[in-house]
């Protein structure tokens, strides 16, 4: 999380050089989304459209990436809390024309945000299958239910980047396991009302 | 020796000596070794007490101890056939007669089959392969404060970490849920409940 810097309000004024606001609105979607590492290159694919050197479109872009990241940070949802946070002397109309954009933007931002966030390995799919066991070498006739279960389970995504790694877990459950697990998640899910009617 | 139930095999020429010793024994004495066999069968883990246990007999009963062995290992092949094949009561003692146990002997052996068969078959089943079986589950929830893009978030997670059995090792497998999901997977979970409980 990047924190806003003196010069990143001047950076920005060169926002005015853009071609147009749907190019603004374009470039202030990829500093959001960009990591920090990947500012360079994107940078670089900028500066020709706006006509600026490559050191002011590194600037200008890292100051838009601090700009969106701290306002979805503080969580600030308010036109006038994102105005405040320009100064003074800073162009209207371009102040105008990025609280909007960011306003327009911010819940995307902020989901964008939570799933990208670190955590354990996600759980994306589950599917089950019941058998019946009618035959092995140690009982030769039986009629014995059994839960096959397979969970697909994602690697943290930040550690993935654009290819996340899936992988399939298949086990086994017999019927003993399977109630002791539903106890187990009952209990949860008790819990968790007992948590939301508080 | 007509057809047998426990076995399509030919059996061992050994067998009939064994029973025929067997036949020697007393009722008291055969009940007591009946009921370590038992022990043995519906607790196969404990070797070094069943062998105790075998040795106590042989020297309670002045019997040398090779032999005593040679004997049980003839008589337990009777219900680990049995066992296999679901033999009832009857056929176990058709089974035994057959072999050369005198009646007396071979019916109460099919008599204490009867009693301990159920926690012989649940043994057996348990014994039957299980891929990646799941052993544990354990869990915890919470929420989450905040992050270092988000000031604050105040989402819940659940995370599990199941625990299975790979080979002979066992793999610890971490995992996160959302709310929505945890509901889905209970919801799954109950329906998979109705199934196996429509089946057994």
């Amino acid at each position: 999380m990047a924190a806003l810097r003196e010069g990143d309000f001047a950076a920005l004024q060169i926002l005015l050089k853009a071609p147009s606001k749907d190019a603004v609105r374009q470039l202030c979607q990829e500093c959001f989304s960009s990591a920090p590492a990947a500012l360079g290159p994107l940078a670089q694919r900028a500066g020709p459209g706006l006509a600026v050197s490559a050191e002011e479109a590194e600037q200008l872009v890292s100051a838009l990436h601090n700009l969106t990241r701290h306002v979805v940070y503080r969580g600030l949802t308010r036109a006038e809390d994102i105005l405040c946070l320009f100064p003074e002397n800073f162009h209207q109309n371009l102040k105008n024309l990025l609280t909007k954009i960011i306003l327009e933007n911010i819940s995307a931002w902020r989901n964008e945000a939570q799933t990208s966030q670190i955590s354990l390995p996600r759980l994306v799919d589950m599917d089950w299958r019941v058998d019946i066991k009618t035959s092995s070498d140690s009982i030769v006739r039986m009629a014995v239910p059994t839960c096959l279960l397979q969970l697909k389970i994602q690697e943290d995504a930040a550690l993935c980047g654009k290819n996340p790694v899936v992988s399939a877990l298949t086990m086994e459950l017999s019927k003993e396991t399977l109630d002791t697990m539903l106890e187990g998640l009952g209990r949860i899910r008790d819990q968790l009302s007992a948590v939301a009617n508080k | 020796m007509g057809l047998l139930n426990f076995t399509r095999e030919p059996v061992p020429e050994a067998v009939s000596a064994d029973m025929h010793n067997l036949n020697q024994l007393s009722a008291q004495q055969f009940s007591a070794l009946t009921e370590v066999l038992f022990r043995f069968l519906t607790e196969p883990k404990e070797v070094e007490r069943f062998l105790t246990q075998l040795s106590d007999f042989a020297t309670m009963n002045k019997i040398s101890l090779g032999p005593l062995k040679n004997i049980v290992k003839s008589i337990l092949l009777v219900p680990n056939g049995a066992l296999k094949r679901n033999l009832s009561s009857e056929q176990v003692r058709a089974d035994f007669i057959a072999l050369g146990l005198n009646e007396e002997k071979a019916s109460y052996f099919a008599e204490q089959w009867k009693v301990n068969s159920p926690t012989l078959t649940r043994l057996a089943v348990g014994q039957t392969l299980m891929i990646n079986q799941l052993i544990d589950m354990e869990w915890k929830f919470g929420v989450t404060a905040g992050s270092s893009e988000l000031e604050k978030v105040g989402s819940i997670f659940l995370q599990l970490k199941l625990v299975v059995k790979k080979g002979s090792q066992l793999e610890n497998v971490y995992v996160e849920l959302t709310l929505p999901q945890f509901y889905s997977f209970l919801h799954e979970m109950e329906r998979v409940k109705t199934s196996l409980e429509s089946f057994s």
